[in-house]
């Protein structure tokens, strides 16, 4: 089969294979198995390995888990750290100081900036403007990419400061943080961060007026839902069918499943449909609880509706998050004052601890036991692409039969496009990713 | 201080591509790329801190983790770099020492993990574009075939230290004299 021939020509059955490469924050690649024309099968095969993470952490104690745990992504660390040091606390009963939450969100603003900035600019961006590669856009677009360098850096810049490095940070600590910080070293952040918002916000314009397929999905959005903020550290799980429970609670409506194709578990509700999380669901499911700069860059788009179920807006979703994490992040810095204690004074002991978060990617879960000794007897740790695994699976064989009747290479990219709208870990992959088609009839 | 440019450009740049020692020679940063804890993944870590107190002087050594664009814009105008990485598309063990540009060009089957989301030429090419000139010197990478977290080096890639050692030695001798001397000052 050649590049120019379209995947509806080749006759028989086809396995469509998009082969991933080895990628340590994410491993897959994506298996169409189409007969006579119809899509049977689509399969994403992720190759990460979060259940050995569930055992390492055996043993350990909280404060060794928030810092074995930040190893599981070298993107999104700190919805790690987050997760797990929110389970902790609130099942050992801890009480934080206001200011500690602060910096926490703080943090978390900090990695959802870098997170949305390299996705959206230079991961996603290129696919809509026509470019194989965030270097072929920059020699067309050099202000776009250093914009989005630009923005990623300042992320880069939260983390390090408040986590002690930008990848895989090292500060939190159960109770708090592992030292204190001063007002003026806080307040460094606010020069490159108001340079940031006003970046964010033009790329709420940029986005927004991007050329998108017609794709709609009817499927369940998951998110957190909090009376007050928009959802990061805290809040309920709802959903687009009037789902409403505690965070702590994930596991009465989810459940994991092994599935052959895949090292990653699946997650689903428990009557067996999949579900999406991230940007566009947390914009459908708590828009109204947007920093009032990022609610009126999303009413300018008047897309609001569409994120709710064209994956393909996603990038407007998170071009409207990255308004609202560098808004929430400048008042954040004006309001800080430096918590009495770097971190809360606790004693370990048994308990049972979960708690869900709000990655970049989507709804994070953890729980732990912890034995007499306050050390970790069991883990069960669900990031969100795992959780996205079933959706997308879903989402990829509704939209493949739009694509058989293009030239090889054109549906691959179409393929591809979606894929990286879902901002999968994987995403590291598919840039590099090879399409191969075998004729297995 | 600053150094005085050179009295005659044209024959100073003779030197270029050699790799004598001397006043031509320029700062070499080798660029550590990796996880220390991810088994194969550490193997940079670990020849990092085996050849670290025996570096010539004008190499220091920079651990980056995760290869960003940064790193590369914060290589000094008239530096080199040596980036060492754990590579797949090598077979285990197998140590490789290629100019820069290789990876962008014909060498695409080697494929350093370090760079994360963006392909290593990605980060290149686009440091190279945002500095507006080009990023001198090599990467030595090593073919990896373990990457969990918590275990140690992998028996064919532990063999193959030494080989790395020597490789990014000898890369920093080569990348020493290559940088061209417009872009020394």
């Amino acid at each position: 089969m050649h590049d120019t021939d379209t995947l509806a020509e080749s006759s028989g059955d086809l396995s469509v294979d998009i082969a991933g490469l080895t990628r340590v924050e994410g491993e897959g690649s994506l298996r169409l198995q189409v007969r006579n024309g119809v899509v049977e099968q689509a399969h994403l095969e992720i190759f990460e390995a979060p259940r050995y993470f569930e055992r390492l952490v055996v043993g350990r104690t909280p404060d060794e888990v928030i810092d074995i745990v930040a190893r599981i992504c070298g993107i999104c660390p700190v919805a790690y750290q987050m997760t797990a040091v929110h389970a902790f606390e609130h099942g050992l009963g801890i009480e934080i100081d206001p200011a500690v939450r602060a910096l926490r969100r703080l943090l978390y603003c900090g990695e959802w900036i870098e997170s949305h900035a390299l996705h959206v600019y230079l991961l996603h961006l290129p696919d809509f403007l026509g470019y194989p590669s965030a270097l072929e856009m920059a020699h067309d677009r050099r202000a776009a990419v250093e914009a989005g360098l630009a923005l990623k850096r300042t992320g880069n810049r939260i983390v390090e400061l408040i986590g002690g490095r930008a990848i895989h940070p090292v500060s939190v600590r159960v109770g708090g943080f592992s030292r204190s910080f001063r007002r003026t070293e806080i307040a460094a952040l606010r020069q490159p961060l108001t340079a940031a918002l006003e970046v964010a916000l033009q790329t709420v314009d940029l986005v927004a007026g991007l050329d998108t397929p017609q794709f709609e999905r009817d499927g369940r959005l998951v998110a957190l839902r909090h009376p007050s903020e928009y959802p990061m550290n805290e809040g309920r799980i709802v959903s687009s069918d009037g789902l409403d429970l505690a965070a702590t609670d994930w596991r009465s409506e989810f459940s994991e499943q092994q599935v052959a194709w895949s090292n990653a578990l699946q997650a689903r509700g428990r009557d067996g449909r999949p579900y999406l999380l991230g940007p566009a669901a947390r914009i459908t499911l708590a828009g109204d609880r947007l920093h009032p700069m990022a609610a009126a860059a999303l009413a300018r788009t008047g897309l609001a509706a569409e994120i709710a179920v064209n994956p393909y807006r996603s990038i407007v979703a998170r071009a409207v998050e990255l308004v609202d994490a560098t808004a929430e992040a400048l008042d954040l810095i004006e309001a800080y004052e430096p918590p009495h204690e770097p971190a809360a004074r606790w004693r370990p002991g048994p308990c049972s601890a979960a708690w869900a978060t709000e990655a970049p990617r989507g709804l994070i879960f953890h729980a732990y036991e912890l034995d007499d000794q306050g050390l970790v007897a069991r883990a069960q740790i669900v990031p969100p692409t795992s959780q996205n695994q079933a959706a997308i699976e879903a989402d990829l064989a509704a939209f493949a039969p739009r694509v058989l009747d293009l030239p090889q290479r054109e549906a691959t990219l179409r393929i591809e496009q979606l894929i990286r709208s879902y901002d999968p870990c994987i995403s590291c992959a598919t840039h590099f990713l090879d399409l191969t088609v075998e004729n297995v009839g | 201080m600053t150094p005085h440019p050179p009295a005659n450009p044209v024959d100073e740049r003779a030197a270029i591509g050699q790799s004598g020692a001397g006043p031509q020679r320029v700062v070499v940063e080798v660029l550590v790329c990796g996880s220390p804890d991810r088994a194969d993944d550490g193997a940079p870590s670990v020849a990092a801190r085996m050849i670290g107190d025996h570096l010539s002087g004008d190499a220091r050594v920079r651990i980056v983790g995760q290869l960003d664009i940064d790193d590369l814009l914060a290589v000094p105008a008239g530096a080199a770099v040596v980036i060492v990485d754990a590579a797949t598309g090598l077979r285990p063990g197998q140590v490789v020492d290629l100019p820069l540009t290789g990876l962008i060009g014909g060498q695409g089957r080697v494929r350093p993990r370090s760079s994360h989301a963006l392909a290593f030429a990605e980060v290149l090419g686009l440091a190279e574009l945002i500095r507006g000139r080009p990023v001198w010197g090599r990467i030595v990478a090593i073919g990896a075939v373990e990457f969990g977290l918590g275990a140690g080096l992998s028996r064919p890639v532990a063999a193959a230290m030494p080989a790395l050692i020597q490789a990014i030695r000898g890369a920093i001798e080569q990348v020493a004299g290559m940088v061209p001397i417009e872009e020394r000052f």
